[in-house]
């Protein structure tokens, strides 16, 4: 990858790229937008954290508009899909990036790392090098789409042969990176087919009893306050999310700012209220915003101070919505989101009748 | 500080004979703000309303709060009075106590119950209201016609006048349409394109009509008296032009089902196999020919070519087939002529006797079935079973085919700029069949011609003037008409420039500002309708008069 992206720059197919690396002092990753070769040496493709979610710091650069340089961005699949979706609503313009991913054996916490860097990277490697989920995040044990294909290159680190990894371009753009580099199309595939199936389809088994298991921990109003009942509304997992867009959220503005007598009437009614009130309001309100576009990255879960598996609770009512609408988020430029399509007929069986 | 006046209809006694209206207004009265609540007999009578007027003035309120019937019997009324006395209408509210409480509540407990939260909702609501400007615009009388042919031309001479232009759209290089390509017409067989040529010169000559050939409709946004269309040239590349018209006429013609869908009739394979229009082509200047340049000796004319497949009976075939063997037996009196048909249509006045005169002519006439076109060794073999069952075979030189009359391939498309439905045939959907057999589904577009239906030239010429009758009493010079009021205004800074409301607007009002980066409404063709807001996850769409802090004060205060 790294190989790759040098000579990338040196050809001058790309003018700079945005790759993880360890940051200048102390042990944290970021995404760094650099043209120096030299640092580009130093990156970690895959870092054993996704510290900002890629997808929120390439809508920082291309918000306004694409740039006038090209620029390679190496992320994830989750971060990849993000990217896309923002892409969809005009938060990120992808005409001058090549975004390249690679099959991905998941991530640490990112409060486990914090405490103990050098353990939790001997930990990664091995993640890394035997590809299980003992030690990755939970949101990443159940991840089925680790291996997607849906940005311009992606690297099938699982069809490694030899010393070599197949190189898929999934665009004219990456076609064109890929033969200016010197690079054949993978002619083998079937090997990373077959290895990227077999972790797919392991992962998409634990996701099914997962979901049972985490259903039945937060079902009904009382298990789900309990669960989110350490929720201290600091609208972290709101903030880091890459998918939530918005200059000002909803919950953070003046709508759910109530007057004093308001608050009064609702405890007299209750018996007690809660402050701040309408914890659970935010939750379920983001999840209506943001349900159909949520990538399952975990993000959140990795911002939540108090521990809450947040991440875990999205990923199990998004999945469900997006299925109702057959809509998988970041798997194409050419899926339109569901809340822009009509449908004359939707939903016939949800209808209730006379 | 605001000086809330209640009112409470009785109705007569259609409310006050479920509810309690002392009761009623004893608990709204204690409402913060409010500083009058009283009731009335009827409040919607001339007392009523100078009563209610005289109280506002005499009680300096700010807001009132009516409670009667339904706003779609006298919300006007009420904000008329607003206005004589002085205060903005918008912050008034017409709360239904009848249709929507006294008329379907049994118990009158309950009943009185549910109208003082109707009330104390309404009040709560009514503190939010902001003033309103209602706005007037002038209609524009100008009017769009699309379509350079016999329809577009007599619409826009009948349409322009001194204070009413006309823009002729017209997609090719000329006009005149399909009467272009007829030397002659039935039943006078006479050559139209000389009256044609003349409409044309009165068409370029008039100041009022503006003629743009080689362009074509893009876009049609705004509603009836107030569109904003845009024409794009198809000569050079990229220029268009946005205008601003009261009424979007669409003539832009039909064309013929393509035979060559059917094998049995030849066309495209066997030779000599001509259209009705190939036939008119080269019918012209008496350019009657086989493929080899010899005279052809017989000729036969296949009518309701496609009829099956379509459904409908395109009505003028017939006569135009009738058309081709009246003029080959004028001019070459030994011409072989034979029509096979399925059904002979020739209503009006006029067309029987000249189906008469050409059979005395010596046009044959037979009825046939299960027609198959193929070459023969001499000349082309038409084998068809006859009106009694028989299988029988007709040798001829030249075969003309009647197809069906069908839309132009483009016309779903343009349908869709125009945003107008579609009939169950393709052609462009009449509003009603009887009463509105000009206009289309949508205000302020209307329809004209063979794009509407198969017709010939005079239904064609009636029709478009009906369109443009109903254009000229409607859309007249000066009118003002009064735009949607409680439109939707997108808050700047919220907007993170994400076009989901653009995605979602039903009538493309709103618009992306590409240096700001935001989404902006356009008052103007706003109506209202919230999607945009509903759609927003910000909160930056905001619809006039139903905004986030009047809708949930009436709720909170109506669960309260």
């Amino acid at each position: 990858m790294v190989h790759l992206l040098r000579m990338a720059l040196e050809k001058g197919l790309l003018d700079a790229v945005m790759v993880p690396m360890r940051v200048p002092a102390g042990d944290g990753f970021a995404h760094m937008l650099t043209r120096e070769v030299a640092l580009v040496e130093q990156a970690w493709p895959i870092p054993p954290v996704i510290s900002v979610q890629s997808g929120k710091a390439v809508a920082n650069l291309t918000r306004r508009g694409k740039g006038a340089i090209r620029v390679g961005v190496v992320m994830r699949p989750c971060e990849m899909r993000a990217t896309l979706e923002l892409a969809k609503l005009e938060q990120v313009h992808l005409e001058n990036l090549t975004l390249i991913s690679m099959d991905c054996p998941g991530a640490l916490a990112l409060r486990d790392f914090s405490k103990s860097p050098a353990n939790e990277i001997s930990k990664f490697e091995r993640a890394l090098n035997e590809w299980e989920e003992r030690d990755i995040r939970p949101i990443c044990q159940v991840c089925d789409h680790s291996n997607m294909v849906s940005g311009d290159l992606h690297l099938g680190i699982l069809g490694k042969q030899e010393d070599s990894f197949p190189l898929i371009a999934n665009s004219a753009k990456g076609e064109a990176l890929m033969s200016a580099l010197g690079f054949d199309q993978a002619t083998e595939t079937a090997t990373w087919e077959r290895e990227a199936d077999k972790v797919t389809e392991r992962r998409s088994l634990a996701r099914q009893s997962w979901k049972v298991d985490l259903k039945a921990r937060i079902e009904g109003p009382d298990r789900l306050l309990g669960i989110l009942s350490n929720c201290i509304n600091c609208h972290n997992c709101m903030r880091v999310c890459p998918v939530c867009y918005c200059r000002q959220c909803y919950f953070d503005s003046e709508k759910v700012k109530h007057p004093a007598d308001d608050y009064l009437e609702q405890a007299k009614r209750k018996g007690a209220l809660r402050f701040p009130p309408d914890m659970l309001l935010f939750h379920i309100g983001r999840m209506t915003h943001i349900g159909l576009t949520c990538v399952s990255c975990g993000a959140c879960e990795d911002a939540c101070p108090a521990s809450i598996p947040i991440s875990q609770m999205f990923a199990l009512a998004a999945d469900d919505a997006q299925k109702a609408f057959d809509y998988v988020p970041g798997r194409s430029m050419r899926d339109p989101q569901p809340l822009v399509v009509y449908k004359e007929k939707e939903f016939e069986e949800d209808e209730t009748h006379g | 500080m605001a000086r809330i006046g209640v009112f409470v209809c009785e109705c007569g006694s259609n409310i006050s004979e479920k509810i309690d209206i002392a009761q009623l207004i004893k608990h709204v009265s204690t409402a913060p703000g409010v500083v009058v609540a009283e009731p009335y007999r009827l409040m919607c009578s001339p007392d009523g309303r100078s009563y209610l007027e005289e109280r506002i003035k005499k009680e300096k309120l700010t807001h009132i709060v009516v409670a009667a019937c339904s706003p779609r019997e006298h919300q006007q009324t009420f904000m008329k009075v607003c206005e004589r006395a002085g205060i903005n209408p918008y912050l008034m509210q017409l709360v239904n106590i009848r249709e929507q409480c006294a008329w379907v509540t049994m118990d009158p407990n309950e009943a009185t119950e549910k109208a003082t939260r109707m009330v104390k909702a309404a009040i709560a609501r009514v503190r939010h209201q902001a003033p309103l400007q209602r706005r007037e615009i002038a209609v524009t009388p100008d009017v769009l016609v699309v379509g350079g042919g016999v329809a577009g031309i007599e619409a826009s001479l009948t349409l322009a006048g001194p204070r009413r232009k006309v823009w002729l759209v017209e997609r090719s290089a000329g006009l005149g349409g399909s009467v272009n390509s007829f030397p002659r017409t039935y039943p006078d067989m006479q050559d139209p394109r000389v009256g044609l040529g003349s409409r044309i010169a009165q068409l370029k000559a008039n100041p009022s009509i503006e003629i743009l050939t080689e362009s074509q409709l893009e876009q049609v946004l705004g509603f009836f008296g107030n569109f904003q269309v845009r024409i794009r040239s198809t000569r050079e590349a990229g220029q268009a032009r946005e205008l601003k018209v009261g009424a979007v006429l669409l003539a832009t013609g039909a064309k013929l089902y393509d035979p060559a869908k059917i094998r049995g009739y030849g066309y495209g394979q066997v030779d000599n196999v001509l259209t009705s229009m190939e036939f008119e082509v080269m019918s012209d200047g008496d350019g009657v020919r086989l493929s080899d340049g010899s005279m052809p000796t017989s000729v036969a004319i296949i009518h309701c070519v496609g009829r099956e497949v379509k459904g409908y009976c395109s009505g003028i075939c017939c006569m135009h087939a009738l058309k081709h063997s009246t003029y080959l037996k004028q001019r070459w009196p030994n011409i072989r002529t034979v029509h096979l048909y399925s059904d002979l249509c020739v209503p009006g006045k006029a067309n029987q006797a000249f189906l008469e005169n050409d059979v005395r002519a010596g046009t044959e006439l037979i009825r046939a079935a299960g027609i198959r076109v193929a070459k023969g060794e001499q000349n082309i073999n038409i084998d068809f079973v006859r009106e009694d069952g028989a299988p029988d075979r007709l040798g001829v030189d030249m075969v003309i085919l009647a197809p069906a009359v069908e839309p132009h391939a483009d016309a779903t498309e343009l349908a869709g700029i125009a945003d107008i439905a579609l009939d169950k045939e393709g052609f462009f959907a009449r509003h009603h069949e009887i009463l509105g057999s000009s206009s289309s589904s949508r205000e302020g577009v209307f329809v004209a011609g063979c794009a509407q239906g198969p017709k010939d030239i005079p239904e064609t010429v009636m029709q478009a003037q009906a369109a443009a009758g109903m254009i000229l009493a409607s859309l007249v010079p000066g009118k003002k008409m009064e735009i949607e009021t409680m439109t939707s205004h997108i808050i700047e800074s919220y907007c993170q420039g994400c076009k989901t409301c653009i995605s979602v607007c039903p009538f493309g009002a709103i618009t992306f500002d590409e240096r700001r980066k935001v989404a902006v409404v356009n008052e103007v063709i706003c109506r209202g309708c919230g999607n945009c807001s509903a759609a927003c996850p910000s909160g930056a769409a905001v619809i006039k008069h139903s905004t986030y802090d009047q809708i949930y004060q009436e709720i909170v205060e109506a669960v309260k």
